[in-house]
């Protein structure tokens, strides 16, 4: 439907709060408390279980109506102190929502309120983001959330002051278990398994073993000793590019930290930027098993070029994902003819442009974000993609098209594996390419059947054209 | 009556919610039907949740809420719900209100929202759900839906679900006032001196499929089912039902009991899950309208189709046998219906519980299970995590929160919530319900279950007699016991 200034029909974004939510899902011993009305917990805590399929438990500190005239501070300090008593969090972030924004509550008052009554000790720590959800969409909470937890610990007078000679690692965009997983091997094998600090970091804790045992907090995430040594490491990378990754810029200038930002290493080309980055630092030569990889990568390209060229792509979904993807689109010869972000983010059309410039200039691409399913639907059905690159959304528009879906991002409800879906490495690269080409041949092989099975025809010469490619 | 007595660890507030059903011993009643507690981890939605699954399945009705993006975010087409003509209700609509319309109010992006809404989409009705912002702000949006209505000349009805003025249960109650809005405002064609409606199914997987077309075997017209495949029409006409047959009671008890006061319609509750209980609903209707052609015929639907499915059920019963049960659910009219489910399959239910029951409901409840069995209010995922162990229970009947919970614990599991996609309703929907419990539980991947790798024994290469190999490929695997880690004391 198209020429809407108003509604939003099916919308791309979900709103900040759950945002915050994967980020302190991603360290140690941490649980998140909403503060709100109990609908908004539940509601993430079935978003993220869908996607996941994991137990997820957020907190909520249950806002009423008497809450919302009078303040919340009632609830959200007995919210505090159940949520202590049952799960033991070494670390509670609160988030707002547009309720608790609206009604005004002082968190930072209550906090200390709370820690005074209660006498908490002082190594529980409880940071609070202010997450409307009026704002912005959940991209921004969890570079928020980021932010908030990196400022909280590296704050403290506690810890050590010494110089570490690490690398810290910031994620400024959600990235799967798997694609988390893939980054700490990445970063063992080229600075060493103990030289970096990834956060936030949800291998464990969103995808965790089966053990025969349920834990109350899933184990793993980035530890605390590592957030608060974070201020005394010797170089940082932000993953992510098209927002302002704001922890990055807070630890560079608190602390001095030589920084760059690099795009999410997906793809050839950014994960060659991302691992030659890493052996700068660590001052070696690229290690001869990531060579091979590459070498593979690149194989597994010339394997696949001829089944992708010039096939139209749309991708769409959070923005760092889809530039990567985009990336990779372009580089194997794609032609990614419609680029959509979830949200709004500053750098996005512009690196997105400039990316097309530098691998396919005269491609035409059309350049979308901030805009909503039904908007996205009009935009596919103008420029006739064949296949879709995005999260589980997409699959009405799929549907209506008649084209294939390849699915990647946040959220996957709808199939099993979301959790450990690869995109990013050399690996990944590999992976996406060989999911996004058979899902070619598939769809070839579709019109084949329905070219064989008309009885009355024989192989005409014409189906052989469009499949050029030696057996 | 059931005893409160500390059945597991939890928060002292907590207590009264969870009971042990003990026959002999005389205890207080369960508490229930109040505000969750903060910081418990309710599974528990809010006011909007109610009146969004009561209201949603209305197939040709735009849906638009009003509030900020993440309420419409979470709940696009998370029902599984299908529908036989239009599919507009999947569809989310947001008003998607920004800082600015927070400050200087939302009526007038939620008017121009309605304007443009009712141009493209023309939908014969626009529902309206207020979020919890709205109820902070004040935007009056029952003069905008009314102005709106006047304007589009279509019913733009509010649905007043501020999310934090009370419970899921007040939610399903703003979905029925909105439904009232509705209800008498067409005359259907009457084709049959039996009419009826089915109230609370929500055609969940196509649920109300299997059971609409035995009522219209036996000569009933159901003018309409509300609101699983309901579109505006047949809801506008759904006064001329001499019968209103209630399934979940906790959504429509209240849209019943209206309809009695202002039609004079009177209504039976009924369930159409397990092969005696859609007995029962077939012999209710044939008993209410009191046609002895009717009767005759509901019995021969009984038995041929009790005929018909149970070599199966049976075959399954014997693997399903002795298996113990829990179950989680929204309303307390499926979790009763559930206990003689199971029953039917030769299982025994050990833990019952639900978010939204009342005391009566509880009640009955305790009535119908067995000594021992745990009732629980308003569960958390620990408290439900210590219930499964403490009562060995060997599968769990819940939704998505609860499904890995379980799957943590090595309890099979079984989806019977809205994105549920096979039906379980009727007889066929019986049948999928058994398979459904034999896949799950019966299942080879529950041997593998909390099992660590050992390395081979040393002399595992050397040949070996029969008896030794055996016993060295169950010592391969270690397995652990269940247990929740930290429980707290």
């Amino acid at each position: 439907m198209t020429d809407r200034s108003y509604a939003t029909v099916n919308p791309c974004i979900m709103c900040q709060p759950i945002g915050s939510v994967m980020a302190f899902k991603g360290i140690e011993s941490s649980m998140v408390l909403l503060h709100g009305s109990q609908g908004c917990s539940t509601y993430m805590r079935l978003h993220l279980a869908h996607h996941f399929r994991e137990p997820v438990d957020i907190g909520s500190s249950s806002l009423s109506e008497k809450g919302a005239v009078y303040g919340g501070s009632e609830n959200l300090k007995k919210g505090l102190k159940n949520l202590i008593l049952r799960y033991d969090p070494k670390v509670i972030g609160i988030s707002t929502t547009c309720l608790a924004e609206t009604i005004g509550d002082d968190i930072g008052r209550i906090i200390a309120e709370f820690r005074e009554e209660e006498d908490i000790a002082s190594d529980r720590i409880i940071i609070p983001v202010s997450t409307p959800s009026y704002e912005d969409s959940h991209n921004s909470g969890y570079i928020k959330a980021v932010e908030a937890i990196v400022k909280e610990f590296t704050s403290q007078e506690s810890g050590s002051h010494i110089f570490n000679n690490k690398l810290n690692v910031v994620l400024s965009e959600n990235i799967s278990p798997e694609d988390t997983r893939e980054l700490r091997r990445i970063l063992s094998d080229t600075i060493s398994p103990d030289s970096f600090i990834l956060l936030p970091d949800i291998s464990e804790t969103f995808d965790a073993p089966m053990t025969g045992e349920l834990q109350k907090i899933f184990p793993g995430g980035t530890s605390h000793s590592d957030i608060a040594d974070m201020k005394n490491s010797a170089a940082m990378i932000g993953l992510g590019i098209t927002s302002a990754n704001r922890a990055v810029s807070y630890l560079e200038h608190a602390f001095d930290i030589p920084s760059q930002e690099l795009p999410l290493p997906i793809g050839l080309e950014y994960t060659d930027r991302f691992v030659a980055a890493l052996s700068m630092i660590a001052g070696t030569d690229i290690p001869e098993a990531y060579q091979k990889e590459r070498g593979r990568l690149i194989d597994a390209m010339v394997d696949a070029h001829k089944y992708v060229y010039g096939t139209k792509v749309a991708i769409y979904g959070d923005p760092d994902n889809v530039l990567g993807l985009l990336s990779l689109a372009l580089e194997n010869g794609m032609h990614p003819i419609l680029v959509v972000a979830s949200g709004k983010s500053p750098g996005f059309a512009e690196y997105a442009m400039e990316r097309v410039r530098q691998v396919k200039p005269d491609c035409d691409v059309t350049v979308l974000e901030d805009v909503d399913f039904d908007a996205f639907n009009d935009a596919v059905k103008k420029a006739k993609p064949e296949m879709l690159i995005g999260n589980s959304n997409g699959k009405y528009i799929a549907k209506e098209m008649g084209i294939p879906l390849v699915r990647v991002g946040f959220p996957i409800h709808d199939r099993v594996g979301a959790q450990r879906i690869l995109s990013l490495g050399y690996l990944g690269a590999m992976n996406m390419l060989d999911r996004i080409t058979n899902t070619i041949l598939e769809a070839q092989e579709e019109k084949l059947a329905a070219k064989l099975s008309q009885p009355d025809r024989y192989a005409s010469p014409d189906w052989l054209k469009f499949h050029p490619a030696e057996a | 009556m059931p005893e409160i007595i500390s059945v597991v660890n939890t928060l002292d507030e907590r207590q009264p919610y969870i009971a042990l059903k003990q026959a002999k011993k005389k205890g207080t009643a369960l508490a229930c039907d109040d505000t969750s507690i903060a910081g418990a981890m309710s599974q528990r939605a809010c006011v909007y949740s109610g009146a969004r699954v009561a209201l949603n399945p209305v197939t040709d009705a735009v849906h638009l809420v009003h509030g900020p993006i993440g309420c419409a975010s979470y709940t696009w087409d998370i029902r599984g719900s299908l529908s036989s003509a239009k599919e507009t209700f999947r569809t989310s609509f947001s008003s998607n209100m920004k800082e600015l319309d927070v400050v200087f109010g939302g009526e007038k992006k939620l008017s121009k929202c309605i304007n443009e809404l009712a141009a493209l989409y023309s939908p014969p009705v626009i529902f309206v759900y207020s979020t919890c912002i709205v109820g902070i702000i004040g935007d009056d949006i029952q003069a905008v839906c009314k102005e709106a209505s006047m304007a589009h000349n279509i019913p733009v009805i509010p649905v007043h679900s501020e999310g934090f003025k009370g419970t899921k249960s007040d939610g399903y109650k703003a979905a029925c006032n909105a439904l009232m809005q509705l209800i008498g405002t067409r005359e259907p064609e009457i084709t049959s001196p039996y009419t009826m409606n089915i109230l609370g199914d929500y055609n969940v997987a196509g649920d109300v499929w299997l059971v609409k077309p035995l009522f219209e075997k036996m000569g009933i017209q159901v003018i309409t089912s509300m609101t699983g495949d309901a579109t505006c029409e047949t809801i506008s006409q759904a006064h001329r039902a001499r019968l209103n047959l209630v399934q979940c009671s906790g959504s429509m008890t209240y849209l019943a009991k209206w309809m009695q006061t202002q039609y004079g319609i009177p209504f039976r509750k009924v369930s159409y899950f397990g092969i005696e209980d859609i007995a029962i609903a077939l012999r209710t209707a044939a008993g209410f309208f009191g046609s002895q052609e009717m009767k005759r015929i509901a019995e021969e639907i009984i038995e041929s189709e009790t005929r018909r499915i149970m070599p199966e059920i049976l075959s399954i019963r014997n693997r399903l046998q002795g298996k113990t049960a829990a179950i989680y659910m929204g309303g307390a009219a499926k979790a009763l219906t559930l206990i003689k489910g199971f029953r039917e399959l030769g299982m025994e239910v050990v833990i019952i519980g639900t978010q939204t029951g009342k005391k009566d409901d509880y009640e009955q409840i305790s009535y119908q299970v067995k000594d021992g069995t745990v009732i629980v209010d308003d569960a958390n995922p620990l408290e439900l995590a210590d219930l499964l162990i403490r009562q060995k229970a060997d599968l769990m009947v819940a939704g998505v929160k609860e499904r890995f919970l379980a799957y943590k614990l090595g309890v099979a599991f079984c989806d019977f919530n809205h994105d549920r996609v096979i039906e379980f309703e009727g007889y066929d929907g019986f049948l999928n319900f058994a398979r459904e419990l034999d896949a799950s539980m019966n299942s080879p991947v529950w041997k593998a279950y909390g099992s660590r790798l050992k390395p081979a024994a040393p002399e595992a290469h050397q040949r070996t007699g029969p008896e030794e190999a055996i016993k060295e490929r169950d010592n391969m695997h270690d397995h652990n016991t269940v247990t929740v880690q930290g429980s707290v004391a």
